[in-house]
């Protein structure tokens, strides 16, 4: 499983990948949907299916020593690690806005998201969709990248509106501070740190179990 | 340790337009077994089937004499596959793509794979979209043949290469049959098995026509040069026909050639065996 994963990152990657995790920066940014840095993240792992595709990357694997299912855990692994390591970045960038940045006047007076544990919450069900949508419908063939990345892209669409909109929502406004109302924001968290898990678990099994029986 | 390399047993596979039925042959150390058949006859089916990527309906594949599916990671490590026109990671510099395949293999043998690269003349610091097909395949060759593998499998190898290099690749492929390397390779280019291949696999239609030495195989056939009409009974002797300026050639079993007196004929080459089978038809 190293050697495997070892290539994703040395062979398969398309360096773009890294450098969309560049995109955790718009943590920063005031007034923006900045749940839609998570999307692009994705986006940049996309890319990396994509050079995987060109390059014949799965023939390539297959016919190395290892277990057909390890190929797919690689992937799902390198992708877990890509979000992370976006999500860290988030979570540091998270911190300095609730700490020293917490009165700058361009958080206080902001109608977007704010920066908060919900956002970190929201980020991880960005990511868990695209690793049940895209993940689980890329290893149904292993070679159709478009379907289930124009499907991910909708459903991330909808859920960055949900979450913009949910902080407008009366009773709920909480979920949107910068001072208050932890307690709910630390069951978003919790949710998209419970729901990530087992999306991503669910959907490499799926995906496993799908690459299994495809002929390539 | 058995002489048997790779046994394939009934092998099977069902798609909506192609059957590939009862595929059975066995490959022995040290031989070279040429796979021929026009396209789609089920070559590459077979190979991926053998390989692993394809999942038969039915059938079984052995290798050193142990079942594939259950041991398909040991089974892997002591087999190589290069395959013409088909390449990995063509933005990648060969060093990349190089030190990542070693790391699969236990066995990995960097002095050989360095008198490969020599030997092909591929230069390490380049891409591999800057190879011609002819490299590309060189290279594929060179990462199968550095890990000491018991058994190449090789899907049409020496297509892309000029004469030279192909020449030196069936030279290359003597010496590792010398070795007690076995190879099983599927070509279109007949006059390469002539020249290094112990063994006949013909497939046609999904069906393996035969599967045994290159020389029984060849001499199983006649050709002749049809002079005059033939009589009805003669005509059913035919299994296939090429139409040619001198008049027709026609393809019978070597038994039947008695039945045609007075027409000269001679051992068939093995593209003929090929062109006229397949331009008239399937043998029964």
């Amino acid at each position: 499983m190293n050697k495997l994963l070892k290539k994703e990152f040395g062979l398969t990657a398309a360096p773009i990948t890294y450098f969309f995790l560049l995109f955790a920066l718009m943590t920063m940014i005031p007034g923006y949907p900045i749940l839609v840095g998570g999307f692009f993240v994705c986006m940049g792992v996309f890319y990396t299916f994509q050079f995987a595709r060109e390059s014949n990357d799965i023939l390539y694997t297959a016919l190395l020593p290892c277990k057909k299912r390890d190929v797919v855990k690689a992937k799902v692994l390198f992708t877990v690690f890509i979000q992370m390591a976006s999500w860290l970045l988030s979570a540091l960038l998270t911190a300095v806005r609730l700490t020293a940045l917490r009165q700058a006047p361009v958080y206080a007076q902001n109608a977007m998201m704010n920066a908060n544990f919900a956002y970190l919450g929201w980020l991880l069900l960005i990511f868990a969709l695209f690793n049940s949508v895209f993940l689980g419908g890329f290893f149904r063939t292993a070679y159709q990248l478009g379907k289930p990345f124009l499907l991910y892209t909708a459903a991330a669409m909808v859920l960055i509106g949900i979450a913009e909109t949910l902080h407008h929502v009366p009773g709920w406004e909480g979920l949107n501070s910068q001072t208050e109302g932890f307690g709910l924001q630390l069951i978003v968290l919790a949710a998209g740190a419970v729901i990530y898990a087992a999306a991503t678990v669910g959907s490499c099994r799926r995906a496993e179990g799908r690459f299994e029986k495809l002929d390539l | 340790m058995s002489d048997t390399i790779l046994e394939v047993c009934g092998l099977q596979k069902r798609y909506p337009a192609f059957i590939l039925q009862d595929v059975s042959f066995c490959l022995q150390r040290g031989r070279i077994m040429g796979f021929i058949g026009r396209n789609g006859a089920g070559k590459t089916t077979t190979l991926k089937s053998i390989l692993g990527l394809v999942h038969p309906d039915g059938g079984e594949i052995r290798y050193f004499g142990i079942d594939f599916a259950a041991h398909e990671e040991e089974i892997k490590q002591q087999i190589g596959y290069a395959a013409g026109g088909v390449s990995y990671y063509q933005r990648r510099r060969i060093r990349e793509i190089a030190a990542v395949t070693a790391s699969f293999y236990s066995q990995w043998d960097d002095a050989a794979y360095r008198r490969h690269l020599q030997r092909f003349q591929l230069e390490e610091s380049k891409r591999l979209l800057e190879l011609s097909e002819g490299m590309k395949v060189k290279f594929h060759l060179a990462l199968a043949l550095s890990h000491h593998a018991r058994l190449l499998i090789l899907d049409e190898p020496t297509s892309g290469l000029d004469p030279v290099s192909r020449e030196e690749l069936l030279e290359i492929f003597l010496e590792l049959a010398e070795e007690g390397v076995s190879i099983l390779f599927s070509t279109h280019i007949t006059s390469d098995l002539e020249k290094c291949a112990d063994d006949i696999a013909y497939i046609q239609k999904g069906r393996l026509l035969a599967v045994k030495p290159i020389g029984e195989f060849q001499n199983d056939y006649r050709l002749l040069v049809r002079e005059g009409p033939l009589s009805s009974e003669q005509e059913a002797l035919v299994l296939g026909r090429c139409r040619q300026k001198a008049g027709d050639t026609l393809l019978i079993r070597r038994e039947d050639a008695g039945r045609f007196a007075g027409m000269p004929c001679r051992q068939p080459e093995l593209e003929e065996i090929m062109v006229h089978l397949e331009k008239e038809g399937a043998e029964q």
